[in-house]
């Protein structure tokens, strides 16, 4: 039986990051395809997912070997690397620090530069613009399958993250499809900072489990957690807030 | 080759994507592991100890680079 208030979290994370992730691909994958025609974009994609399922397929059973404490630990502290790593730049993004991502102007960059590639290389012109679409979407993938496998192993939610993940996955593709353009509207900051958060929590809560935390209240504590992380990143990026200058006439 | 060291990079990056956030949120482990395993403190005070710890270094690790990009623009 699956406790939804563990569970809850583990779909929300996996869905929200698949979206970030699978955005940022399907840009590239758009610049192949606006550039070369969908042919190569469409193989480039079809032989990076061939690979990740292959790594799921080869890596997926391991996991059932190694004792549950020992993987709590290990992903925590991948995830707590990771989300705090999500926290911290949403945190600089949202204070005005960093500039925020623009899915048209990378969109623009990428065009320009894989142009530049392509035309340098006269001959084989699809197989360029196709190993580009296969890098994007394999990077972006890995990233996808760690977030699945880091916050749906600990507590055999596997299924239900995955499910999260290609949820995100066909939701983007059909948004990218209906408006053949780079998805610039999608709110990609809020949504790595609730990510951020997410994972942060998830983090926190699986590596004090592995190093025998018990947590009052259970899996209720990873709510309390996350929302104290919410709390410290809106706080952060309150604190290095750009003043905003104003305009004398 | 080029592609298996864009992956690489790739994985390097997702957990280090800055190396001092990186070491101090592995020191914030180390420490919270000793509270846990070497004190007779209940388990709980370390896992206290890893959720302020992370926050801290969050704050830390966030004001430490508004600091350096406000100073890198006003040199």
């Amino acid at each position: 039986m699956i406790e939804w208030s563990t569970a809850g979290p583990a779909v929300g994370a996996a869905f929200l990051a698949s979206i970030v992730e699978v955005v940022e691909a399907f840009t590239i994958v758009l610049v192949v395809a606006t550039l070369r025609g969908w042919k190569p974009a469409a193989t480039g994609t079809a032989a990076a997912l061939f690979v990740l399922t292959a790594i799921v397929v080869v890596l997926g059973p391991l996991l059932d070997q190694v004792p549950l404490n020992v993987l709590q630990l290990l992903i925590g502290v991948l995830l707590l690397l990771f989300g705090i790593g999500w926290l911290r730049k949403a945190s600089l993004r949202a204070g005005g620090v960093i500039p925020l991502h623009d899915e048209t102007a990378i969109f623009a960059r990428e065009t320009a530069e894989l142009s530049v590639e392509v035309n340098r290389q006269k001959t084989s012109q699809d197989w360029i613009a196709g190993i580009a679409a296969f890098k994007a979407v394999l990077l972006e993938g890995l990233e996808v399958i760690f977030i699945v496998i880091a916050v749906g192993s600990g507590r055999g939610l596997l299924w239900p993250a995955s499910l999260g993940a290609l949820a995100a996955c066909v939701l983007v593709l059909l948004a990218g499809i209906i408006a053949h353009r780079p998805l610039a509207r999608v709110p990609e900051n809020t949504l790595k900072f609730s990510v951020g958060v997410m994972l942060s929590a998830f983090g926190v809560f699986w590596t004090g489990e592995g190093l025998g935390v018990d947590w009052p209240g259970h899996d209720m504590a990873l709510l309390v957690i996350a929302i104290l992380f919410l709390l410290a990143g809106l706080i952060a990026a309150r604190m290095v807030q750009q003043p905003v200058e104003e305009v004398t006439p | 080759m080029n592609i298996l060291k864009d992956v690489m990079s790739e994985l390097f990056s997702m957990f280090v994507a800055d190396a001092r956030l990186t070491a101090a949120m592995l020191a914030v482990v180390a420490v919270a592991a000793l509270i846990i395993d070497a004190t007779n403190l209940p388990s709980l005070y370390g896992g206290i100890f890893l959720l302020v710890g992370s926050i801290a270094t969050l704050f830390f690790s966030v004001s430490r680079e508004a600091a350096r990009r406000r100073l890198s623009r006003s040199l």
